[in-house]
């Protein structure tokens, strides 16, 4: 009789066992963060919080925004440029539309394909950047020229017009090429070349900007250095300016600045991707002053330091400068243009 | 003396400089002014190809030992030093990946992906078994599974799982099946990866909670022989049905049956099926009627699993990252939540659409949906067909082991009489 009831405990025990290992497997399962909700389960200590990174110093800020936002309407917006006139011109992925400085649509020119980067010459035709060729357009839209094509591996980012020569960025090959008005090559700028001391372009994504300053020298970024570069036409490297920096004064990240602009007393204006930022540099490089910090330009937790270029291969906003000195901002992501202009006295 | 170490110093110096400014070039890492020193970054080296074909190499060999020793040798002991070989060099040693048990999620994602390419490697983890299964039997099971293995070796006080239970829990597996499926062929997740209980065992690190089912699973193996493998393993409900065709299979006795009972109780797996007596006319009554409306339902089932299926769409496309994004990012853009995580503040910084998220997010909806009819459809089907099979009676003389149940141990072998004389033969041949 015993040994029955001991058989019979044995088994209630087992069952009990059985049951509770049941229970707490389901309970296991059902605690499983497979997708990440419950974070990485680190403290406080371990976050990268760059939050104090994005705060910039009031007194460092030299630029208001000075009228609303111009909403373009276009859908995948890249570049932006600004006319003697003060038409702004904006390059999209089928469309390159022209507002005047109030918002006002002035016109619009149909594309084949998105457009990657534009500048207007002082006779007012407008050179369209697509991923490899250019293309020129008279000031009514109508297609003058478009020229041969730098192959598969190419991607325009930037373009700019100075008398007869163009000068072209083209981030795919790390090179900038400069045409002149035909579209005939005349050379390339920036390839390694250790004799001629030009340490080449470092473009871990695919911002590559250049603009021809007052002084008659190419400023052309070099982000992966996080440095503007200053060449010759014929190529010779000059100097350049920019340190390496999450601190106002630096650029940091994988890349940045990406896009540049030439003010009318030489400065630059420097537009940085991540952590988002606009700044004016004098004609020496030196910094000199905020024009919009991250909490002006993006919605809070928007802002990353790129360590891996693979975390910031979109998102850059453009800049342009008007002959007033007014500062547009493309931003990229709204498809909006934001202006701002020198508080007086700073 | 003096002079000759100047100058090495000096060079030193030269060359360290030379890397500082050659570092500043490249990226460097962000500024922190906490005194945090950055660690090197160590970046493993990637396993030699070679091995994963060595590792084929072994499966092969072992799957192929393994039928030698279930069909032909008939040793227990020497399928119970293979099973703690598969568990060393495929557990401990491979650390449980590639398994054919995964391997199911990549064919099937290579057959609903065009993009994705299943490895040869994998191909061959998931097909070699299959094909030892249909001529041999479950010897993959047997030996060479180190999930089963694992579990083998802890079966110390088995009880008997009643086969009402028995029956029913094995449904799990079908639906694990499917779900693994639907999951692998949407691109949403690798479930029997994810939830693999072993991993961790293998491993000797992972995710507590996997650690604690493992330890859960094995805990209970300790009395029910092997549960992973007869009621969850999705790879294992393939197997059984192709052990149903196997060409040469198992069996309790060496030659013939003598009826004797002593394997009777021997199965820790409740695989040995005893001989059936043929049903009463009346119990043959009420089974026929029994089956006629189980026939006549099984549509029902499966419409109606289908249905649930496809109505879980919402549910089960969140395991999809974009649906789970899309869902995150709608959240914030109407105002129900205020603040980002990493996945929406990194897809906003793409500047991609948000338009276009939600379309993506609506594809991959419509996908679960029309997968969820198959996967509902299946486990209906499969509900359906048991209850048939529990209404069909089947002609047994004999003590035999179960075509598809059986894992093909080798346990029962020594309680069989005539395996005894087969050994005492043996042995006078030898002498």
């Amino acid at each position: 009789m015993d040994q029955i009831t001991g058989k019979a405990n044995t088994r209630l025990l087992v069952g009990i066992l059985i049951g509770l290992a049941v229970m707490v497997a389901v309970m296991a399962v059902v605690r499983l963060d497979v997708i990440g909700r419950k974070g990485n389960g680190l403290g406080k200590g371990f976050k990268y919080d760059i939050e104090e990174l994005t705060r910039v110093d009031p007194a460092l800020i030299v630029y208001e925004e000075s009228a609303d936002a111009i909403e373009t309407g276009l859908a995948a917006t890249h570049g932006i440029a600004v006319d003697s006139k003060g038409f702004i011109y904006v390059a999209a992925d089928r469309a390159v539309r022209i507002f005047s400085d109030r918002g006002v649509i002035l016109g619009e020119i149909e594309l084949a394909e998105p457009a990657g980067c534009l500048t207007v010459s002082t006779d007012g035709n407008l050179f369209v950047g697509f991923k490899d060729h250019v293309e020129i357009y008279d000031a009514q839209g109508q297609r003058q020229a478009s020229w041969d094509s730098l192959g598969t591996n190419a991607l325009l980012t930037s373009i700019a017009a100075q008398g007869d020569d163009v000068f072209v960025a083209d981030a795919g090959n790390r090179v900038v090429i400069r045409y002149d008005v035909s579209g005939n090559v005349l050379g390339h700028i920036g390839k390694k070349d250790s004799f001629r001391n030009v340490p080449g372009f470092v473009i871990p994504s695919p911002y590559f900007d250049l603009v021809v300053s007052r002084d008659g020298l190419l400023r052309v970024v070099n982000p992966g250095r996080r440095r503007v570069e200053a060449y010759t036409f014929e190529g010779d490297i000059e100097f350049w300016w920019g340190v390496s920096s999450v601190d106002i004064e630096g650029f940091c990240g994988c890349c940045n600045p990406v896009n540049i602009a030439v003010l009318p007393d030489g400065g630059y204006v420097t537009c940085e991707k991540g952590l988002v930022r606009v700044k004016v540099y004098d004609s020496e490089g030196q910094f000199a002053g905020v024009v919009a910090g991250p909490s002006q330009l993006v919605r809070e937790g928007e802002c990353r330091v790129c360590d891996l270029p693979e975390e910031c291969q979109a998102g850059g906003f453009d800049v342009a400068v008007d002959a007033a000195g007014r500062v547009f901002v493309l931003d990229t992501i709204r498809n909006n243009v934001r202006i701002f202009t020198k508080i007086e006295g700073r | 003396m003096m002079r000759f170490a100047q100058i090495i110093t000096g060079i030193a110096l030269a060359l360290i400089s030379c890397g500082l400014v050659w570092s500043a070039e490249r990226f460097p890492p962000p500024d922190f002014e906490s005194g945090h020193e950055m660690p090197s970054p160590t970046t493993p080296h990637p396993r030699q190809d070679i091995y994963e074909y060595i590792d084929v190499v072994v499966l092969l060999a072992a799957l192929g030992l393994a039928s030698y020793l279930v069909l032909k040798k008939r040793s227990r002991r020497a399928i119970f030093a293979l099973t703690v070989f598969s568990l060393l060099y495929f557990g401990f040693w491979r650390e449980g990946c590639v398994c054919p048990i995964g391997g199911t999620q990549n064919i099937v994602l290579s057959i609903f992906d065009a993009e994705y390419v299943v490895p040869i490697t994998v191909a061959a983890f998931f097909l070699l078994p299959l094909v030892f299964t249909l001529f041999f039997g479950r010897t993959f099971c047997a030996a060479v599974c180190p999930l089963g293995a694992v579990q083998d070796l802890v079966l110390c006080r088995p009880v008997a799982v009643p086969s009402w239970a028995e029956s029913g829990l094995r449904l799990l597996a079908y639906v694990y099946l499917g779900a693994a499926v639907l999951f692998a062929a949407t691109g949403s997740a690798f479930i029997i990866c994810r939830y693999d209980p072993f991993i961790s065992i293998f491993r000797l690190t992972g995710d507590l909670n996997i650690l604690i089912l493992g330890a859960c699973l094995l805990l209970i193996g300790v009395f029910v022989g092997r549960p992973y493998c007869r009621f969850i393993c999705p790879y294992g409900v393939v197997l059984r049905q192709l052990s149903r065709l196997s060409r040469r299979r198992v069996t309790i006795t060496p030659d013939e049956c003598i009826q004797c009972k002593l394997c009777e109780e021997s199965c820790p797996f409740g695989a040995i099926k005893k001989p059936a007596a043929k049903w009463s006319d009346q119990d043959y009554g009420i089974a026929k009627k029994r089956l006629g409306f189980f026939l006549l339902i099984l549509p029902v089932l499966v419409l109606l699993g289908g249905w649930a299926g496809s109505s879980l769409k919402a549910v089960a496309a969140r395991a999809h990252e974009t649906v789970r994004l899309a869902e995150r990012i709608y959240l914030e853009e109407t105002g129900e939540v205020t603040e980002t995580t990493d996945a929406s503040a990194a897809f906003r910084a793409t500047g991609k659409e948000i338009e276009e998220l939600y379309a993506d997010a609506s594809s991959i909806r419509a996908q679960f949906g029309f997968g969820g009819w198959f996967f509902g459809g299946f486990a209906g089907l499969v509900i359906g067909l048991k209850l048939i099979g529990l209404s069909v009676w089947r002609q047994r003389t004999d003590y035999e082991a179960d075509r598809a149940s059986c894992l093909a141990c080798g346990r029962c072998f020594e309680y069989c009489p005539r395996e005894h004389v087969r050994l005492e033969q043996a042995k006078e041949v030898k002498t």
